[in-house]
């Protein structure tokens, strides 16, 4: 039953460009990759409760990396690449990990926030590196002898690579470090009495986290064709924040549901001008109140199991 | 035998009909254009006037009197809110989902620069982009809106050096594309003077303070400072200056930055301050097209008041219909551009006779302005900017 419908599910993924009107593809690859960073954003708000108002800035350290990567060496597979923009922002992330140790809540999330607009201004600063305001265009990606330059050819990667990205999410949890992180969720007292070296945890979660971003990072780049820094503003990390209170924390098939509706729904409400930030800031505070687990919990209630 | 036949027939029919149901976004009865823009995030209230306020105002007044060789104009507008991917995504789903005929007025150059190449691809004609970096040369299906930094360069040096004899120049910019494209400018057309840009300082987006820069410019002493930034650091410029008493400078301000916003930051700091000004005052000029845009906006839009961004607007709007009017029943894309590069000594009663051609510019000329008791008083005619 479940390998029928996970079979189903990949196949309709193979099938959406065929079976979909030109846009749609388009919209879901973007979706795709808001999916990687919300699983990424979950790892760490939903396994260790430590919550990113800062995800924007790592997905900005992975698309410039992988942009820069690119224009500098065009031949570079886009394997590599993204290897480089998820090992960059990783670093990064474990450079954020470690200060953010002694912050829990809201000053973490201020930390957080801060470190969103950091990236910003150096994007700005470095403009002999990055073209500061003005913008970089991103060459398509390289796959051996093949240029991605469709729609197609770009949802294609995204998806090979969400798949892989989902997988290893999922695995996670059997890990020792998923273990951890798990323990670290239910009771920090409690792990740490059981042997759980939670500094060591929660800056690992940093990381992780960080590298999922990275690579989403990458992938946006190529999606998309051009980076600046009005792409990465504080909204967008309170975007991934909406996306995984959404679908639900601590869960990757939440993560994904959360960032494919919210996806789709910032993109139906672009018609709506300037209301648009009022209907979305509505919807998310009525799904708030009633649907607190997310789409994960509601889904499972529907099932008949106990949230 | 009968079946097979029906098919060929069936389908001969349907090839025979493709063609004259081609064009995307025009029927018998209607033409569909649209764009991405601000209508939150930080240029909300330009994005807001251009389109809404501005290409949809004409456009009531074309529907009104009967459409376009009886065909009424339909506007779609989406919200990117300055960011380049939902530009992208936008102009995607305009262009594949909603078909239109063609994008109009999109603002600002990263959310523009991002869609470019593939509206060139696809063969949709995008036309007039409010922003005044010339990445748009040189493109077929693009017509560049704001006058071009390197034309206003032209304009203003070869009146303060040729006209008015400055000698020594300085300028204080914003450190981006459309700073330096003006510095570049400058530099080339002092050098055709035989003179040279003495000192420039620059300043980052966002930044406000800039009195260090200030500071550093007085101490060259320059005749003219050009100010190439926006409306918040400008005035800040201008009120530092008053602070430091620095008065044996003239401070001129570069045409996308002489609007009302400027004047109204820098209250009286900004006395005496000249400039290149791309548009006549749209709450004052007595061009007739300039009194037609106020008495349409007192008709269809009463509550809104006459600014620079809504009349850009307007005169996109006006461009548009007189192209498709040119490009008659039969309008395509192609024709589009053809009676748009047609467009010769065309009177719009805003601007100066235009004449578009092959460069595909708009905008190409501007007047000079000195700021007199908190309103921009014109001090020439049009300038020259070829």
């Amino acid at each position: 039953m479940r390998r029928a419908a996970l079979a189903l599910g990949l196949v309709a993924l193979l099938a959406w460009p065929w079976a979909s009107p030109r846009y749609f593809v388009f919209l879901a690859s973007l979706s795709v990759v808001n999916a990687i960073v919300a699983i990424g954003l979950n790892l760490l708000s939903g396994y260790t409760n430590q919550l990113s108002f800062g995800h924007a800035g790592f997905l900005a350290v992975g698309a410039y990396t992988a942009a820069l990567v690119t224009t500098r060496w065009p031949d570079t597979p886009i394997v590599v690449t993204l290897a480089v923009a998820a090992l960059v922002t990783g670093l990064v992330g474990l450079g954020l990990g470690v200060p953010c140790l002694r912050l829990e809540g809201l000053y973490l999330a201020m930390a957080t926030l801060a470190f969103g607009f950091v990236v910003v201004e150096a994007i700005m600063n470095l403009d002999w590196l990055t073209r500061g305001n003005d913008g970089l265009r991103v060459p398509a990606a390289r796959l051996g002898p093949w240029a991605l330059q469709s729609d197609t050819a770009r949802y294609y990667l995204v998806v090979a690579v969400g798949v892989v990205m989902v997988w290893a999410a999922l695995n996670l949890a059997r890990t020792r470090t998923g273990r951890a992180l798990l323990a670290i969720r239910e009771s920090e007292i409690a792990a740490q009495a059981s042997g759980v070296h939670l500094a060591r945890y929660k800056t690992l979660a940093f990381a992780i986290s960080a590298v999922y971003t990275g690579v989403a990072g990458g992938l946006f780049a190529f999606v998309v064709g051009f980076l600046s820094p009005d792409a990465f503003d504080v909204f967008l990390s309170v975007d991934y924040v909406a996306m995984i209170i959404v679908g639900g924390l601590g869960s990757v098939p939440g993560s994904i549901a959360g960032a494919a509706l919210l996806t789709v729904l910032n993109d139906s409400l672009a018609g709506f001008q300037s209301y648009r930030p009022l209907i979305f800031g509505t919807l998310l505070i009525l799904s708030l109140l009633f649907m607190p687990g997310g789409v994960a919990r509601a889904f499972r209630f529907l099932k008949g199991e106990q949230g | 035998m009968r079946y097979h036949q029906a098919w060929v027939v069936a389908l001969g029919a349907l090839l025979a009909a493709a063609p004259a149901a081609a064009e995307p976004g025009v029927t018998d009865t209607e033409i569909l254009i649209g764009g991405s823009n601000s209508f939150s995030g930080p240029l909300a209230f330009t994005g807001e006037q251009i389109t809404k306020g501005g290409v949809e105002l004409y456009l009531r007044v074309v529907n009104d009197a009967g459409g376009i060789h009886g065909r009424k104009v339909r506007t779609l507008w989406y919200d990117d809110a300055y960011r380049p991917q939902d530009a992208v995504a936008n102009t995607k789903k305009l262009v594949e989902q909603d078909k239109v005929f063609a994008i109009i007025i999109p603002q600002g150059s990263p959310p523009v620069v991002a869609t470019l190449d593939y509206l060139e691809e696809q063969k949709v004609p995008l036309l007039f982009p409010y922003q005044s970096s010339p990445v748009t040369r040189g493109k077929r299906w693009i017509f560049q809106g704001m006058t071009v930094s390197d034309r206003s360069s032209k304009m203003m040096i070869d009146y303060l050096a040729g006209r008015r004899k400055f000698k020594k120049f300085a300028a204080l910019y914003q450190d981006d594309e459309y700073g330096k494209s003006f510095l570049t400018a400058f530099e080339k057309d002092l050098g055709r003077h035989g003179l040279k840009l003495g000192a420039a300082e620059s300043v980052k987006r966002g930044v406000t303070d800039v009195s260090a820069q200030v500071a550093k410019l007085q101490a060259t002493k320059p005749d003219v400072t050009f100010l190439v930034l926006v409306p918040g650091p400008a005035a800040q410029a201008l009120k530092e200056r008053q602070k430091i008493g620095w008065s044996d400078t003239l401070m001129v301000s570069t045409g996308p930055l002489t609007d009302e916003r400027y004047l109204a930051l820098a209250g009286e700091a900004a006395e005496g301050v000249e400039g290149l000004s791309l548009w006549p005052d749209p709450a004052t000029s007595d061009r007739p097209g300039v009194k037609l845009y106020r008495e349409h906006m007192q008709k269809y839009a009463p509550r809104n008041e006459p600014n620079r961004y809504s009349m850009a607007g307007y005169f996109a709007g006006m461009l548009f219909a007189e192209a498709a009017k040119r490009a008659g029943t039969n309008l395509t894309r192609e024709s589009l551009i053809a009676a748009l590069e047609g467009i010769k000594g065309w009177e719009s009663g805003i601007l100066p006779p235009l004449t578009i051609g092959p460069d595909h510019e708009t905008q190409k000329q501007g007047f000079w302005v000195r700021v007199e008791k908190g309103r921009f008083k014109p001090v020439t005619d049009w300038l020259k900017g070829e």
